[in-house]
């Protein structure tokens, strides 16, 4: 379908760890984490410069905690 | 210009194969000359049916009111939601939204798997034996159903697609072997559908 373009990503052991292990849980290639991820970070800065909020919010301690992105 | 490739249709008058664009992010013009065109369709269709005709003339389209210039302007540019149209014979034959976040597997074997989902689906309504007694072009459907299971063989998903299905269309997903969880209280009561990774791979094969 779409052309795909190639890049040369440099990841710290520490990212590659975390990358793996998301890889292995979500049943998701590396790419295709990394892939998500912009689309995940696309859609929350697109509704927070919307002016939108985003809340993580704990049902038992009954909190909220607003998340802030880049 | 969107990326488009060429795809496959029946033309129903002639039983040929005839060349088609399926395009890979429609813009809200295009969204709204499918409105245009489809809903004069249908208003023509419903003006000239018999009164007992009026159960095939669109009226009883289920997603007769869908808007697809308000959906695809809803979400933009977000890679998230891809938006998909089939173009044939000067005419916009089909369109397809999906989303490619937030969704995960129902089916035992996917549970909590990453899935493509497709929120809306929709051939022109020329294109529906529901509405018209000779429809004109057949595979618009189809072709988008593959083109989300190639999405999310792309993404990493491994064809895996879920949605929920307006009961006219239900016959439709059933005949590509997606397995109808029942329905889901959460969602208009419709039910809900889902590919598993198997039945994927056949279907694109």
């Amino acid at each position: 379908m779409t052309t795909k373009r190639t890049m040369t990503l440099n990841l710290t052991d520490a990212e590659m760890s975390v990358l793996e292990q998301l890889s292995i849980q979500k049943d998701i290639t590396k790419t295709a984490v990394l892939r998500q991820a912009l689309r995940l970070y696309q859609l929350i800065d697109t509704r927070l410069r919307g002016g939108e909020r985003l809340f993580f919010e704990d049902e038992i301690a009954k909190e909220k905690k607003e998340l802030v992105v880049l | 210009m969107s990326p488009s490739r060429t795809i496959a249709l029946q033309d129903m008058s002639s039983g040929a194969l005839v060349p088609a664009q399926l395009i890979e992010q429609v813009d809200s013009a295009y969204a709204h000359r499918a409105d245009d065109s489809w809903l004069s369709f249908i208003a023509a269709q419903t003006a000239c049916a018999p009164p007992e005709g009026l159960s095939v003339s669109g009226l009883e389209l289920q997603h007769a009111h869908w808007r697809w210039e308000q959906k695809v302007q809803s979400v933009g540019s977000l890679l998230s939601y891809p938006t998909l149209g089939i173009e044939c014979a000067g005419e916009v034959q089909g369109l397809m939204l999906l989303r490619t976040d937030g969704e995960f597997g129902r089916l035992a074997e996917q549970l909590h798997h990453p899935i493509v989902y497709v929120v809306f689906l929709a051939a022109a309504p020329w294109n529906l034996p529901a509405v018209v007694a000779e429809p004109r072009f057949r595979g618009v459907g189809t072709a988008l159903l593959r083109a989300a299971v190639e999405i999310s063989g792309e993404l990493g998903f491994k064809g895996r697609v879920g949605l929920h299905s307006l009961p006219q269309s239900e016959a439709f997903y059933h005949r590509y072997g997606m397995r109808c969880l029942g329905i889901d209280e959460d969602k208009e009561r419709l039910n809900y559908f889902e590919m598993d990774v198997d039945t994927a791979a056949a279907f694109i094969r």
